[in-house]
């Protein structure tokens, strides 16, 4: 803590108590923390996780597995199995309003409603037991207080807006007579057929093939454009991020590491994991030369590094990342923040070095570059 | 197993890698598959008569040569692992033939294709579902060694079959006593390499990768794209090298197999490929790559609808469907009557379309331009 005390670069932190005071903002999240208690030990899945998102906007949570993306989800929509799961502290602002302190009647009128999620798996997230009208027109009936016919039509054109050819005969299909990328649409039908504020859409794509992974993406841009909601994307992929967003936020053992504008975290990385990451992507302008690797892998959740948490695996740490934890700090000449040393008064002499290697990486991709 | 032993070893694994088949040199060929067939029966009505057949496989013809990474793309259901299964003679083939280093696998007895086996080997792509949970890593590496033993190598004897497991694990960037755990007391990443040792320890020269790191976070995918490397000179090993990430394939392989439906449906060079399809499929598949580069947002050339059922395939040119050029053409009758052959372009290059002179980026550009993406589910069958 004391060492904390002698960095002197850090942006004053956003007020703890109390609502957002820009209206503006939709979502706010505040140093969440999510434990899961298993016979091991606590796993601190999401370990202080910091972001907010305005009315309209997009923003991209990216991370490899285990990072703590899905369970950030998960917690703002209040979906937690808990036990084992638990919410140990923080803030969710939504529209003014804590979901942390809410009674679970409260959250039940919000979810589905005022806030929709797009689940990863269109396989076993749609009930094959029921037609997919009576699973739309579901929330319809919850949520917008109509009768079972009116919330048929309106499920047959939620269908319709995501391109579903013959809605009226596809509301009275069950889930496994649709392939995959219908199954998705449907997914997206209904997390749209409340008019939702708030999309958050985990892993849309990652179980679909390229080519309708391509429809899905093209489709959630242009529904997130056309509604106004804001969009919060949950992926491990970092070009879907490139294709799909305006912020992003880079997350690693349970952190944010990195956040800022798509532009400025992709081209001009300023954490050591998110650079390591854009390295180890394969492309062409790459082949016939060694990928760069992450060394190591991620730690295990028992046994947290005592430092910065990426230390072990970091190829520019040295004394200090050992000994504590880096907070996000502001980085100069650019709108993203980043939780490194690098960025902190000690780290200056050192960031010439990181700073190459960015650009080097950044400049290898351009297609100009490649030609 | 902490991170640092597995960084060590990573980092131990020789760094240079000489790329490709040396140019000048005759190509030599490792494998020669001809109008491979691969049909599985579907059974049905009261008598569980067959009455019909699902077309996995469907008269594909390729050649590899010794020492290449030839790629094989397609999404999933289009065919691309009964492939490579049905090389190695896993699945049984219904027609054509494969010809390995100059003998007929699909027409040798059982006894040849037995010896055949330590010629050609496969890495899976499920680590976690590829390992046996309850043999340590000394049995499920020294199986294939037990069954292949013989007076020459001498691996019935547990002490040399030790050996070479220590000697394979080492080579994969483990360390040797890690033969005794079991697989669970791995990483993803772990368990990959333990795979791939277990398809080395025999000697291989020919080594199919069905999908070998897309159950891999992407740290870890480099450190296994980089050991199939080092190993392919280390080994001179031959590849054969599924996946569905285009990425990965543009990156790792020379050559370029993109299937549909159970067809080749154009081989190019990477390079070629990627830089020039002429298959209107390969220019929708390679549109759909995302790139994590925000200043290279573009307008996709996005596909209607499903990859139809290979129970079912449509008549003529399979990709007909959906395919965009067909529609821009006018839709042509050749198209649903007529299969288009592969036909030979400049230097290997070999598209399976009857207008693949009418594709280029400016007709591509176009087309995308004018896509709605909210129709394209339209084409979906009932």
């Amino acid at each position: 803590m004391k060492q904390k005390a002698d960095l002197a670069v850090y942006q004053e932190e956003t007020p703890r108590v109390g609502p957002p005071t820009d209206p503006d903002v939709l979502l706010d999240v505040r140093n969440l923390q999510t434990h899961f208690h298993v016979m091991d030990g606590t796993v601190k899945a999401v370990d202080g996780v910091d972001f907010s998102l305005k009315r309209g906007e997009t923003l991209g949570i990216v991370g490899e597995s285990g990072c703590g993306k899905s369970v950030t989800a998960l917690t703002i929509m209040q979906l937690l199995d808990m036990p084992p799961g638990e919410i140990v502290g923080g803030e969710i602002w939504f529209e003014g309003r804590d979901l942390l302190t809410l009674a679970p009647e409260q959250i039940r009128k919000i979810r589905g409603a005022d806030m929709a999620m797009i689940f990863q798996e269109p396989m076993t997230s749609l009930n094959p037991v029921f037609t997919i009208g009576d699973q739309i027109s579901e929330a319809i009936i919850l949520h917008q207080h109509v009768g079972k016919k009116e919330a048929m039509t309106r499920a047959i054109a939620s269908l319709r807006a995501v391109g579903i050819n013959a809605p009226e005969r596809r509301v009275k299909q069950y889930p496994h007579e649709m392939s995959g990328g219908i199954r998705q649409r449907v997914m997206i039908a209904m997390a749209l057929s409340c008019n939702p504020q708030l999309i958050i859409a985990d892993e849309p794509t990652t179980a679909l093939d390229v080519t309708i992974q391509a429809q899905i993406l093209e489709l959630i841009k242009k529904i997130q454009a056309d509604s106004g909601a804001a969009l919060l994307l949950i992926t491990h992929d970092l070009a879907v991020v490139a294709e799909t967003v305006q912020n992003v936020a880079v997350m690693y053992a349970g952190r944010v590491v990195e956040a800022g504008p798509v532009e400025d975290v992709l081209l001009r990385p300023q954490h050591p994991y998110t650079l390591g990451l854009l390295n180890s992507i394969p492309a062409l302008h790459k082949r016939g030369r060694k990928l760069d690797v992450i060394k190591g892998v991620v730690p295990n959740p028992f046994r947290m590094p005592p430092g910065c948490k990426f230390e072990p695996r970091c190829p520019y740490a040295w004394e200090v990342c050992r000994r504590s934890e880096p907070d996000m700090m502001d980085t100069p000449g650019r709108k993203s923040r980043s939780r490194c040393f690098l960025h902190a008064a000690e780290g200056a002499a050192r960031r010439y070095e990181f700073e190459k290697a960015a650009v080097a990486t950044v400049t290898a991709g351009l297609p100009e570059a490649q030609a | 197993m902490t991170p640092q032993t597995e960084q060590a070893l990573v980092d131990s694994v020789p760094a240079d890698s000489p790329n490709g088949v040396s140019a000048g040199t005759q190509p030599d060929v490792m494998l020669e598959v001809r109008n491979l067939k691969t049909y599985y029966p579907i059974y049905g009505g009261i008598l569980r008569r067959r009455i019909g057949s699902v077309f996995a496989v469907d008269d594909v013809s390729l050649t590899i040569s010794r020492g290449e990474r030839y790629g094989l793309v397609g999404e999933s259901g289009c065919g691309k692992t009964t492939l490579g299964r049905t090389i190695l003679r896993l699945e049984k083939a219904t027609g054509g033939s494969v010809t390995l280093d100059g003998e007929d696998l699909l027409a040798i007895r059982r006894s040849q294709l037995h010896r055949m086996r330590r010629k050609m080997q496969i890495i899976f792509q499920d680590p976690y579902g590829s390992l046996n949970p309850r043999m340590p890593v000394s049995d499920i590496i020294g199986e294939g060694l037990i069954a292949q033993a013989d007076r020459e190598n001498g691996w019935s004897k547990r002490a040399v079959r030790d050996k070479r497991v220590g000697d394979y694990l080492e080579a994969v960037g483990l360390r040797r006593d890690y033969s005794r755990r079991y697989p669970h007391e791995f990483s993803g990443g772990q368990r990959q390499r333990i795979g791939i040792a277990r398809a080395l320890s025999l000697g291989p020269e020919f080594v199919v990768c069905d999908e070998p790191v897309s159950a891999l976070d992407v740290s870890i995918q480099s450190q296994i794209l980089n050991l199939l490397s080092d190993l392919r000179t280390q080994f001179n090993l031959t590849y054969l090298f599924i996946a569905h990430n285009l990425s990965v394939v543009q990156y790792f392989c020379e050559r370029i197999g993109v299937m549909y439906l159970g067809k080749i449906v154009e081989v190019a060079e990477t390079d070629v490929l990627y830089g020039n399809p002429l298959h209107p499929y390969s220019v929708a598949l390679l549109s759909a790559i995302p790139i994590p580069d925000p200043r290279q947002r573009k307008k996709r050339l996005v596909l209607k609808g499903d990859v139809p059922s290979p129970a079912n395939p449509p008549s003529g040119c399979r990709f007909h469907t959906r395919c965009w050029l067909r529609e821009r053409l006018g839709n042509p009758a050749e198209c649903s009557t007529t299969e288009p052959p592969l036909r030979t372009f400049q230097s290997g290059h070999q598209v399976a379309c009857h207008f693949a002179e009418q594709v280029s980026a400016d007709v591509v550009q176009e087309t995308a331009a004018k896509q709605d993406v909210i129709e394209t589910a339209a084409a979906e069958p009932d």
